[in-house]
């Protein structure tokens, strides 16, 4: 719906704001409230971005929400700066340059650790305004005084003081926030962030600087907070202490919880709700002390009872009225029985020639694309993989095979740059890659499908493989914030290609947890596709697949390996030999053996090692 | 400020005080590497346990009762906390449970003062460990010097756990690689069942002997829970070892500053952890194993 | 008559416009009653056209000074009663005094403010959109007071201080429209130091703990300002602790090794508690004598009498001061019989800042804010609980004696709360600094 009208979500904002003052001036709301809850919203708007598009929890906003606050109160009051507005942008300057320090630091670690060091940092900020820089900051007596804006256009004299006239400024200075953030989350980028939520294992693997976008999520929401932080001290007309205590950053995290995230509107929701708790559980319930025991209560039960918030309960409450879950998981359950039937055409087809990838195929076929020499792997006293040399010739498919335990996906690993082998070298296309980022390495060409599924679970099938098209179009890191992604040349075809090729064309608005299994393996070998690769790896492709589904992989395989290299290790040793021109037989860390599937097949060291003696079995097959 | 007699004695608070972070953090990690959950209400536990043995003593007059007291029920706490959210979450976002307990503390540093009001507790010290005892180069609160040995006690007597019963050996496994202890056959649920009312009663514990020294009042583990986020974090999340050495050097690290700066104690605190992290991103006795 | 029908013709015509606009209307209506002399100003005249007055008390409930703010909360109840139900000891106040307030019952609004100015300047806003309250009050720290006087300056509605120590409430961050009735760090340290020369002589060696904020540094700099330049005492060391510290050890220890005779704790609060339990437990008590210059209300109930003995400290009121002062025991008695325990001096500054207002506020005839302030400002004499007391018009402070007391041995104590004995009233007039000597300008009235 919101595809076919490109502003609607800007227009409904719009439209909202201009009605608040009317709709909630008369049910008595007080327009401090309101305010105070545009303060929080536009705070939220880059904590949302942060953690519900990006997927980092930090507990330590209240870094940046007070010193873009302080900053500005400072130039305001004792500098005398003389405007607030510019004000307000350099504060947030100012907190976005202190989040992108910050975040050099808080983003060598991820998940929980993230959590925790934010934590930390943030207590540092507390005491450093409260001593160090209790001259400028005030110390606990903050900033009082902080003016509010007002503007000479031309004989127009404009003053936003308190009440529904600062509530003007307020929902401009909101407006303009949730515009960008819009323009940011429906970006590149924010297909990105989102990726990085999803699976950021992935999302480097595809060719993505996940550090490099993490960092910009952070500086995004620190900004947000140091201009929210701005605002703060001006609704008030004084920068308070608090601003910077673990307090605020709690608040935060828990309004978002409460609203619901991964929509920019669920911090808002989830302010109005907590501050309109706060003030009813104080003044109208005669609790006493104990309305924050009740509040505590309240939000407990919110996150147990509901997934998404109050937004995710109530869109959750909307699909059960309508019944439009259950009649789209009834088209899933449809669509997924349909393609067997439509896969075989459709992956014979030479369709699959369309996307090339990025190194057109070479025009000597004995150039080597792929060499590595004398590769070990060591972790503490085991040896995965010793002193392995290993080539591949540009347009070869070379199959892999081997013994569980024979160390053939840590050897994949090292080739993608994902492990760092312990010695030896790699040498991609004429470079040496040996210990580059694996994202680096992709950028390259060279990338790999994985033996356990590596997808972007929440995301579509579409937005799955744009995210690796990505990539592929716009190299490792770019920041084209503002962007939108029907800007970029070639993506959708890329992207309609891809799914031609792994022939999920009925299926691209489908999320991947609804799909059925084999598509997700189709998807995963999508994913390394879209990023066009000029030697693409696959770990076991044909996993956990049924003998029919087999088949067809197998005939998909082969299209995809027209005008590309493809080194493929896998279990069955049927669908490997009809595939590959060379096989590879790996053996405890070591290369045993290299030839044709027919040299393989009778070389008796495969036959005793690998099949245990079990001679004649290959012979038959 | 600075002499020698001075010195010494900031190094034996800074002891004192990373042995009982170091038991307080060791609850908070073993939980985090064995269950992957990290518990916010681990400061609100501190509090309990110290609020549990606070009415046990004030009905029986006696400490070690207290202490008791203190510990089973913060464990009793914790298993129930355990059995009835804290599973529900397992197959939720990291982020779930983060904010979930985070509620839970909130809830329970609230029903305390809903019960006991703001007004301070305290817990007098054992009999025989009240008053001062002469060092030689310090005089120092005899309980503080017993505190020392108590926490160790306590930290020894975890380590027995952790390293010679057959559980120790599953939350080890666990914490070294938590999928194949999945597929062990072992009952995973009531491991994580015990695990976190061990880690609850390790904080529990060190809330009842520390209430003589620092008297109760609802807010108590609020700032205990941030250093000990530290000190998990300089040892190495899911590290005993590493909470044992994270505690220590926590501690030192604010005696020894205070000697010179009060002030920057614990923005030096902070420092050392964004030291760690630059130089060794997993802590220094932690692994990569668990993120 | 002619005249008067085209006028209101023009009038009718405008009132339907007005009526449109629904929240402009309803805003201007009111202000067309009173004359043009006195425009709306802040939440006047909205605030007390109806039958009662509300007032606004922003206290903490929750966080380290909730016993403080229970305590002050208790004493602004008691006197709201008093207003409304026309009590005696309200009386002595407010001699015309009947039921309520200029006729209008008086009404107290609470959120709590967790100490944190903030959540109290976020409460104070809210009651003044909402319920228009004419009076604000609430503060068991001076940051939560500074925040709010420039909050009721710019407001436009009066704020009176709860408990705040630090000069700077009515000295820097005076406003015109604040007013504080307690004893602060200047007048604690010019009344306590003197006493502690007479009973300890001069030259002695002092050590400081001081909290590490504006408050903690200026009652330190006044106290030993006081000791060193009346009486040559020196400070061998002065312990700067963070808000909140809860392990004092690495600070006594320091203290320990400094030589220091006497022990001053400027620590508030819980800090106080629990520093001062610690010094205890590190022997440093009774061995060095303690001063606290800033008594904290509950300390002795939770510190525990055997460790207050012999303690020196200044404070605004103890209940036992009820023997001497009438006021007081009227207050005590009342107090007693309402809540169960005597009052600390935080409830006695609620109430006592509570008569001062509603007096005024009788005297002036109206809730008119400059009105209020300028009758205030005549600085005439007015009762208190121990004595006759005025403010200063230059800077609001009340001129008010302190308290100084001396912690009983528990033997002699008569009742569980005996915590003190009361050695000396020093008075008002001779502690004060001169009016600008802490950099008070006050604002305009409009």
């Amino acid at each position: 719906m919101l595809r076919h009208h490109p502003f609607l979500v800007e227009l409904l904002t719009l439209v909202g704001l201009v009605l608040a003052p009317f709709v909630l001036g008369w049910i008595g709301a007080s327009p401090d409230t309101v305010n105070r809850v545009l303060v929080w919203g536009l705070f939220g708007i880059g904590f949302d971005i942060l953690f519900g598009f990006t997927g980092l929890l930090s507990f330590g906003q209240s870094a940046f929400f007070g010193t873009g606050g302080f900053f500005a109160a400072y130039i305001l009051t004792r500098l005398g700066f003389p405007s607030v507005v510019l004000a307000l942008v350099l504060g947030m300057v100012v907190a976005a340059v202190v989040g992108y320090l910050i975040g050099l630091i808080a983003l060598r670690r991820t998940g929980i650790y993230f959590a925790m060091i934010t934590v930390a940092i943030a207590e540092v900020f507390y005491f450093v305004e409260f001593n160090p820089l209790a001259e400028w900051t005030g110390g606990e007596n903050g900033l009082p005084g902080v003016p509010t804006p007002h503007f000479h256009l031309g004989s127009l004299d404009l003053d936003f003081s308190t009440g529904w006239s600062l509530y003007q400024f307020f929902a401009v200075c909101y407006f303009i926030g949730i515009v960008v953030a819009l323009r940011i989350v429906r970006s590149p980028v924010g297909a990105i962030f989102r990726a990085i939520r999803e699976n950021p294992l992935r999302a480097s693997a595809v060719g993505h600087n996940i550090h490099g976008y993490k960092l910009t999520a952070f500086v995004v929401a620190a900004a947000y907070a140091g201009f929210a932080g701005g605002m703060l001290g001006v609704l008030q007309a004084f920068m308070p202490p608090d601003a910077f205590t673990f307090g605020t950053s709690g608040q935060l995290v828990m309004q978002a919880a409460i609203g619901g995230t991964g929509t920019l509107f669920g911090p808002l929701l989830g302010a109005a709700v907590w501050l309109f708790l706060q003030d009813f559980l104080q003044s109208s319930t005669g609790l006493g002390a104990a309305w924050k025991l009740v509040l505590g209560i309240i939000f407990v039960v919110l996150v147990c009872g509901l997934r998404r918030g109050l937004i995710g309960g109530l869109d959750d409450l909307w699909g059960l009225l309508t019944g439009c879950k259950a009649k789209r998981a009834a088209a899933a359950a449809q669509a997924a029985a349909a393609p067997p039937a439509a896969a075989v055409p459709v992956a014979t087809t030479p369709a699959a020639v369309a996307a090339t990838p990025r190194a057109p195929a070479p025009q000597e076929p004995a150039g080597i694309i792929l060499e590595a020499s004398g590769l070990s792997k060591r972790y503490g006293g085991i040896v995965a993989n010793s002193d392995i040399d290993f080539s591949v010739r540009q347009g070869e498919l070379r199959g892999i095979i081997g013994p569980n335990g024979a160390g053939k996906s840590t050897f994949f690993k090292m080739l993608t740059c994902e492990v760092k082998p312990s010695s030896g070298k790699i040498v991609f296309d004429g470079r040496d890659i040996t210990g580059m980022a694996v994202a680096d390495v992709c950028q390259l060409g060279l990338t790999k499908s994985y033996q356990i599924n590596q997808l972007f679970n929440r995301l579509t099938v579409r937005e799955n493989l744009t995210i690796a098209a990505l990539a592929a179009l716009r190299g490792r890191f770019r920041l084209d914030l503002f962007r939108s992604l029907k800007r970029i040349p070639g993506l959708t075809e890329q992207v309609d290609h891809t799914l031609e090729l792994v022939n999920l064309t009925q299926r691209p608005d489908t999320p991947v947890a609804e799909l059925a299994y084999g598509e997700k393996r189709r998807l995963e070998v999508g994913l390394a596709l879209a990023t066009r690769p000029s030697l693409l790896l696959l770990d076991e492709p044909l996993a956990g697949m049924s003998p029919t589904e087999r088949a067809e992989t197998v005939q998909l395989l082969k299209s995809i390996g027209q005008g590309r290299t493809l080194v493929v290790i896998d279990h069955d040793m049927d669908s490997l030999f009809e595939l590959a021109g060379q096989v590879t037989v790996l053996q405890e860390g070591k290369v045993l053996v290299e030839g044709t599937p027919e040299q393989i097949k009778s070389n008796t060291l495969v036959q005793d090692a690998y099949l245990g003696g079990v001679h004649g079995t290959l012979a038959h097959a | 400020m600075v002499n020698w007699a001075n010195f010494l004695s900031q190094m034996f608070n800074g002891l004192v005080l990373g042995a009982l972070l170091a038991l307080i953090s060791s609850g908070l990690t073993i939980i985090y590497g064995t269950l992957g959950v990290l518990n916010l209400a681990h400061g609100a536990m501190f509090m309990l346990g110290g609020y549990a043995g606070y009415v046990a003593f004030s009905y029986t007059g006696s400490f070690p009762l207290a202490v008791v007291v203190g510990t089973l029920f913060v464990m009793l706490v914790g298993v129930l906390m355990e059995r009835g959210i804290i599973r529900y979450f397992y197959n939720r976002p990291a982020e779930d449970q983060i904010l979930v307990t985070f509620g839970l503390g909130i809830v329970f540093v609230e029903a305390v003062r809903f019960f006991f009001g703001s007004l301070s507790k305290s817990v007098p010290p054992p009999p025989g460990l009240v008053g001062i005892t002469n060092l030689g180069f310090m005089v120092y609160p005899t309980y503080r010097l017993a505190l020392f040995g108590i926490v160790a006690v306590a930290l020894l007597v975890l380590y027995l756990v952790l390293y010679r019963t057959k559980l120790g050996m599953i939350v080890r496994a666990g914490i070294e690689d938590p999928v194949m202890v999945g597929s062990l056959g072992i009952n995973v649920y009531r491991v994580f069942m015990l695990v976190f009312g061990i880690g609850a009663a390790a904080a529990g514990f060190a809330g009842i002997v520390n209430a003589p020294v620092v008297s109760l009042a609802p807010d108590v583990g609020e700032p205990i829970l941030v250093q000990t986020f530290v000190v998990v974090v300089i040892g190495g999340v899911g590290s005993f070892p590493g909470a044992v050495l994270g505690g220590l050097i926590a501690g030192e690290i604010i005696s020894i500053t205070s000697m010179f700066n009060p002030g920057y104690a614990y923005v030096m605190l902070f420092v050392a952890m964004t030291l760690v992290l630059v130089l060794r991103p997993y802590g220094l006795l932690g692994s990569a194993s668990r993120e | 008559m002619k005249d008067h029908d085209l006028f209101s013709g023009g009038i009718s015509r405008r009132t339907m416009l007005l009526a449109t606009g629904a929240a402009a209307g309803a805003s201007l209506l009111p202000s067309f009653a009173f004359a043009e002399d006195q425009p709306p100003l802040g939440t006047w005249p909205a605030g007390s056209s109806g039958d009662s007055v509300s007032i606004g008390v922003a206290v903490p409930r929750t966080g380290t000074y909730a016993v403080q703010g229970e305590d002050e909360l208790k004493g602004w109840e008691l006197a709201v009663e008093h207003m409304n139900t026309g009590h005696d000891l309200m009386k002595q106040f407010v001699p015309s005094l009947t039921k309520g307030l200029l006729g209008k019952e008086v009404k107290l609004l609470v959120a709590d403010s967790a100490a944190k100015p903030n959540d109290a300047v976020q409460a104070e806003q809210r009651f003044i959109a909402d319920n228009k309250i004419v009076l604000m009050t609430g503060s068991t720290s001076s940051a939560v007071a500074v925040a709010l006087n420039h909050l009721a300056d710019r407001e436009k509605v009066l704020y009176l201080a709860g408990i705040s120590g630090s000069n700077d409430t009515t000295g820097k961050d005076c406003v015109r429209y604040g007013f504080r009735q307690n004893f602060f760090g200047q007048t604690a340290a010019a009344a306590i130091g003197p006493v502690l020369v007479k009973a300890f002589g001069k030259n002695r060696k002092a050590a400081f703990m001081t909290p590490d904020y504006t408050y903690g540094h200026t009652v330190t700099k006044s106290v030993n300002d006081y000791l060193t330049q009346n009486a040559g005492w020196t400070q061998v060391t002065d312990q700067v602790s963070p808000l909140g510290t809860q392990d004092f050890s690495q600070y006594l220890t320091n203290i320990a090794n400094s030589g220091a005779e006497f022990l001053i704790n400027v620590n508030w609060g819980r800090d106080a508690v629990l520093s001062t339990q610690q010094a205890k437990q590190f022997g440093l008590l009774p061995t060095m004598n303690l001063v606290i210059p800033y008594q904290i209300p509950f300390l002795s109930k939770e510190v525990g009498a055997d460790v207050m003995e012999g303690v020196y400290a200044a404070t605004d009121f103890w209940w036992t001061q009820e023997d001497q002062y009438p006021l007081a025991k009227m207050f005590v008695e009342a107090f007693f019989k309402k809540y169960g325990y005597r009052p600390e001096w935080g409830a006695e500054n609620s109430y006592v800042s509570f008569a001062h207002w509603a007096r005024v506020v009788t005297e002036a005839g109206t809730f008119y804010p400059p009105d209020v302030i300028k009758t205030w400002e005549k600085g005439e004499t007015m009762p208190s609980l121990l004595g006759d007391v005025h403010y200063r018009p230059e800077d609001h402070q009340c001129v008010r004696p302190v308290v100084i007391v001396r912690g009983k041995k528990p033997s002699d104590m008569k009742n569980d709360e005996d915590f003190w004995e009361v050695l000396e009233v020093v008075p008002g007039e001779g502690l004060m600094q001169a009016p600008d000597a802490f950099g008070c300008q006050l604002g305009s009235y409009t």
